[in-house]
């Protein structure tokens, strides 16, 4: 609960599942990634460099930019071409959603595991149309640009927002707020999630964890 | 070519393109996380966990607790399968002789059957090896919670001491208010929630207190099915805690239940759409509960009994009254219940109200009860003397057999007689008993008010106020009962609790899902007959019976004094503390010739207030004199006015914080009274101001109770005279015609010095009604306001001074110096015992004891 969410909504066709996805994502990491930080003795660190690049789109009339990372970039691909994989398998009326969440780590003593505990969630709920004509799909191709451009300017006003984020961490904590695994940017922890049904039921695991916490609390 | 001679010239030390990454980039410095305390996770556990270490006063406290209510558990148990099946009563009881050859004494030792055989009595016995397994699960549970817990709550005692810069050892004399104040303080600096800037105390109630408002909200709606009218018994109630435990299992935190987390409600049920099929699932996971229930019975039994067993303790320790023959009941304990009210604020209020609630309960003996116990006692007691001074001529006496027993068995029974013939001195004056219960308690149907003296309200009242012998009986019963009423009601209201949880469920930012009521909005929730006629926009459905909204809402504005509400609420506070002050101001006047609206349609806190008013000046004036009995009844009216009249001054006290610095010049010439009189050592030590800002919110604190319970009598007043006209307005006046030539003190009015002849009185200063004194200097200042102030400063001194430091604490820069380690309940510092008589503590004093501050009067 004690974390932001916000919650994007886009309807566009199958085949511009993927990039509407990326551009999304990209977006909103862009804003939230910083340069490798290089630590110097004296507790403080100086930030590296972050490159961009623009992205054109293919099937949207679209132009995005993002962190000229490639590994980020292969990561995020990877996560959106496994949704648009299940998004088409599932059959159903092609409702989706992905979430991209930012944490923090902290770490707890000996009984409890680490906590991952989320500050911030990006919703990405897609609704997938099928159109009849190439008409329609230049028309959409056209809307969904100008769409995702609204998007991006909801996205750059909430993070322009002054809100809590994590305090920038000393050299041992770095790994607890920044993922430090890329060599060239280092965006804040994230987790990629997706969900297809609109069902959302709680998970079997999740209820007996409750069950058993709340038989424990005091 | 000439030489050119420019200004340009080349620059010498040319600088080296230095590879970048170097000192000439910009540098930052880390602000790390210096605490661990930003953004925790689950607020909701996190500050049930602060409050309930603040309750348990402590971290050693609640260590020690747990660990000896373990060891507890494991020696009754041990020591009852002991006593069962491991001793030989026969040879106890020198049925069987022991074959000792050397001496004829018979030793414990002897009676201890061998272990061989004690174990194989108990290895045969199946239902005591059943015992023993649920009791061994039952212990592990609470060794495995116990361990968890210990985890839990060293990090939250290490939050008191790092962030809230708490010692555990100065926790239990610090108030929940100064522990709330300092959370919403690092609140700016720590972000625990990351959602805001800044924290509310509405928040964290609403945080700590999310299904209980839930649970409030649906017995105030009759929602649950918790009242039954069966064929024998007639209208009862039952309600008892594993009831309680399957409701919240199915509601909030079981499988499958309406809440998917601690914080939301689950999305579908937000949804009009498919309420059918959600209710059909609802009743459906009902009837699973129910029958699980059913099959689990015996189980439960035996746990229910280890556990009522286990917890009488902490009933003891939490609540002083439980140690009585009646308690609150479970039903009680919600029904009372405001929303948004902590389990601690909920207790002292319950607890400040059993004396005069069982006083109340005593007055309904059965005449006929009386004349046989009368005869019982009479001839059990002939047989007892005889015993007893049979006893006392020849000892040997008491070697015959069951004669201990018998003088034993004659003395219980004579107690118990005894408690059923009323107290010869008792007046029967349930009409003004019930008032200062309701004064407390703050709730109660409309048709009790005027009917106090029948049984049938005495009957309802049983019902929130119930013998113990019936509360453990209940709780017994339970794992019978709850299966069938889960089954057969709680199932048909299936539709019902789903409607309700849509409707009254909003989403808080920054709390997430609460029950609506808990936003305390007049204007969605009030009851028109509650005082918001007008502003409340709710349907039928939407009010919240017996002016609860309107009540809750006072009471939380009261008890945090810092929280701001909404404009409108802010309005609707202000608009009837105005009132109620004008109205108080209003009663001196009354008691007064000199007085002041007869226009206004006979003034409700004169009502409430004239009898006790008149009846403390009665006080004053014959300095605690009444002895005689036939003030008893009133002496109860006394001590509701003595829970009552501290009001006007904390009115005053809170009202008026804007005078404080016009009273600063009064303080000298007020001490310097006081000081006379010696007592008040408050005044005493008017010079010294270092305690003061502590004091003031301790002090406030006190006085919210009382503040609170003037406002519960003025809206039920009200709400009275709103829907029933003058019916019962006789009621209250007699008694007020009864004292009324009594009332104005000759030697008061003629005091030439109001002020300071006046004040020495004021030492009993929370009972000082703006007393008919003053009238002459202030009254003729004209509009209420002014002269609250001007009543503030004419009155008392050590009023002001709590005033001063008040404007600190609660003004807007809320820079709270809370260092205050002023233990909660007394005063335990000497230099501050004296405010002892400041505790306006509207305890029922019994009628025959006269209050003590009275006695001090000089």
């Amino acid at each position: 609960m004690n974390c932001r969410s916000e919650v994007l909504e886009v309807t566009v066709e199958a085949r511009q599942v993927e990039e509407a996805m990326l551009a999304l994502l990209h977006t909103i990491l862009l804003h939230r990634s910083t340069g490798k930080f290089h630590y110097k003795k004296e507790g403080t660190y100086s930030i590296g460099t972050v490159g961009t690049l623009d992205i054109d789109c293919d099937f949207i009339d679209f132009t995005f930019v993002r962190v000229s990372s490639e590994e980020l970039d292969r990561m995020i691909r990877k996560a959106v071409s496994e949704f648009k994989e299940a998004l088409s398998n599932s059959g159903s009326d092609g409702i989706g959603q992905i979430s991209l969440e930012f944490y923090q780590k902290k770490k707890s003593r000996w009984p409890f595991s680490d906590e991952c505990i989320p500050w911030e969630v990006w919703s990405i709920k897609v609704n997938v149309v099928n159109l009849a004509n190439e008409q329609e799909r230049q028309i959409c191709r056209e809307k969904v640009g100008e769409k995702l451009g609204e998007k991006v300017i909801n996205v750059v006003e909430v993070i322009n927002r002054h809100e809590y984020l994590p305090k920038m961490p000393t050299q041992s904590e770095v790994d607890n707020v920044f993922d430090t695994s890329l060599k060239d940017v280092q965006p804040y922890l994230y987790k990629i999630t997706y969900q297809i049904t609109d069902c959302l039921g709680t998970s079997v695991s999740t209820t007996m964890r409750r069950l058993i916490k709340d038989t424990l609390a005091l | 070519m000439a030489h050119f001679d420019t200004e340009y010239q080349r620059l010498e030390a040319s600088y080296s393109d230095s590879p970048p990454g170097e000192e000439n980039l910009l540098m930052h410095v880390p602000e790390g996380a210096k605490s661990q305390w930003h953004h925790i996770e689950n607020l909701d556990l996190f500050f049930q966990r602060v409050y309930n270490l603040h309750q348990k006063n402590g971290f050693t406290c609640m260590l020690m607790g747990e660990i000896f209510e373990l060891v507890q558990l494991l020696f009754v148990v041990g020591f009852t399968v002991f006593l069962a099946n491991c001793v030989d009563y026969d040879i106890l009881f020198a049925n069987k002789f022991v074959n000792h050859t050397d001496s004829s004494k018979v030793t414990l030792p002897d009676a201890f059957i061998p272990m061989d055989v004690c174990s194989n009595r108990i290895r045969d016995n199946a239902f005591v090896i059943f015992v023993l397994i649920i009791s061994g699960v039952f212990w592990l549970h609470r060794f495995i919670k116990f361990i968890y817990n210990v985890c839990c709550y060293w990090e939250i005692r290490s939050f008191y001491i790092n962030a809230l810069k708490m010692s555990m050892s100065e926790l239990p004399y610090a108030t929940w208010q100064e522990v709330q104040a300092r959370i919403v303080e690092i609140q700016k600096e720590h972000q625990i929630c990351i959602h805001k800037k800044e924290l509310t105390e509405l928040d964290i109630y609403h945080r700590i207190l999310r299904f209980k408002n839930y649970m409030v909200a649906m017995v105030n709606k009759s929602l649950l099915p918790v009242r039954f009218r069966l064929p024998m018994l007639g209208d009862c109630v039952f309600y008892t805690r594993g009831l309680k435990y399957n409701f919240e299992l199915i509601f909030f935190w079981g499988p499958g239940s309406l809440f998917e987390n601690e914080w939301s409600l689950k999305p579908e049920y937000k949804r009009g759409g498919n309420r059918m099929e959600l209710a059909n699932r609802l009743a459906c996971r009902i009837l699973w509960i129910g029958i699980a229930n059913l099959l689990l019975c015996p189980v439960i039994l035996v746990w229910q009994i280890l556990y009522a067993f286990f917890s009488y303790t902490e009933v003891i320790k939490r609540e002083p009254g439980s140690l009585g023959a009646r308690c609150w009941s479970l039903y009680g304990r919600c029904y009372l219940r405001h929303f948004n009210e902590l389990d601690h604020e909920l207790m002292s209020r319950l607890s400040k109200g059993y004396k005069a609630a069982s006083k109340y309960m005593n007055c309904f003996l059965s005449p006929l009860l009386t004349v046989v116990a009368k005869n019982v006692a009479f001839f059990a007691g002939s047989l007892l003397a005889v015993l007893i001074a049979l006893t006392i001529y020849d000892e040997d006496v008491l070697a015959v057999e069951h004669v201990l027993s018998s003088i034993t068995l004659l003395g219980v029974c004579i107690t118990v007689c005894r408690s059923f013939i009323p107290d010869k001195h008792m007046v029967f004056c349930p009409e003004q008993l019930l008032r200062v219960i309701l004064a407390h308690i703050h709730y109660m149907p409309d048709h009790w008010q005027g009917n106090a003296h029948r049984y049938e309200t005495r009957d309802q009242f049983s019902q929130l106020f119930q013998y113990k012998a019936v509360f453990i009986l209940e709780e017994l019963l339970s794992p019978v009962v709850t299966p069938i009423i889960l089954i057969f009601c709680l199932r048909r209201k299936s539709l019902e609790i789903i409607d309700f949880f849509r409707h009254f469920t909003v989403e808080v930012v920054g709390v997430g899902d609460t029950c609506s009521f808990a936003q305390m909005d007049i204007r969605q929730h009030g009851h028109p007959a509650w005082m918001s006629e007008g502003k409340t926009e709710a349907s039928i459905y939407q009010q919240a019976e017996d002016g609860k909204t309107e009540l809750s809402l006072m009471h939380f504005a009261i008890t945090n004094p810092q929280w701001q509400p909404p404009r409108e609420t802010t309005h609707f506070i202000s608009q009837l503390k105005e009132r109620v002050h004008r109205e108080a101001t209003g009663v001196s006047s009354d008691t007064h010739p000199l007085s002041l609206s007869e226009s206004e349609p006979r003034s409700l806190i004169a009502n409430l207030l004239a009898g006790p008013s008149t009846l403390a000046s009665v006080h004053f004036v014959r300095d605690g004199s009444i002895t005689n009995h036939a003030a008893a009844g009133i002496g109860d009216g006394a001590s509701a006015l003595r829970s009552l009249s501290p009001i006007s001054s904390s009115l005053h006290l809170r009202g008026s914080l804007s005078a404080a610095h016009r009273a600063a010049s009064h303080a000298s010439v007020m001490s310097r009274a006081m000081a006379g009189s010696g007592t008040d050592a408050r005044t005493v030590s008017s010079g010294s101001s270092a305690w003061e800002g502590q004091l003031t919110s301790l002090v406030l604190s006190e006085y919210a109770s009382t503040e609170m319970s003037i406002h519960a009598l003025y809206m039920h007043e009200l709400h009275k005279q709103q829907s029933r006209g003058e019916l019962s307005r006789h009621t209250w006046h007699r008694q007020e015609s009864d004292e009324s030539s009594d009332s104005i003190p000759d030697e008061v009015r003629s005091e030439p010095k109001p002020h300071s002849k006046h004040f020495p009185r004021s030492q009993t200063f929370p009972t000082t009604v703006p007393s008919p004194s003053s009238i002459p200097t202030s009254a003729s200042a004209g509009g209420s306001t002014t002269m609250g102030q001007e009543r503030v400063s004419s009155h008392s001194g050590s009023q002001r001074r709590y005033s001063g430091p008040n404007t600190d604490s609660v003004g807007p820069g809320r820079k709270v110096v809370r260092s205050a380690r002023v233990p909660m309940g007394g005063w335990a510092e000497d230099g501050q015992a004296a405010p002892r008589q400041h505790e306006p503590l509207p305890e029922e004093g019994s009628e025959d004891e006269m209050p003590p501050h009275i006695h001090k009067v000089t």
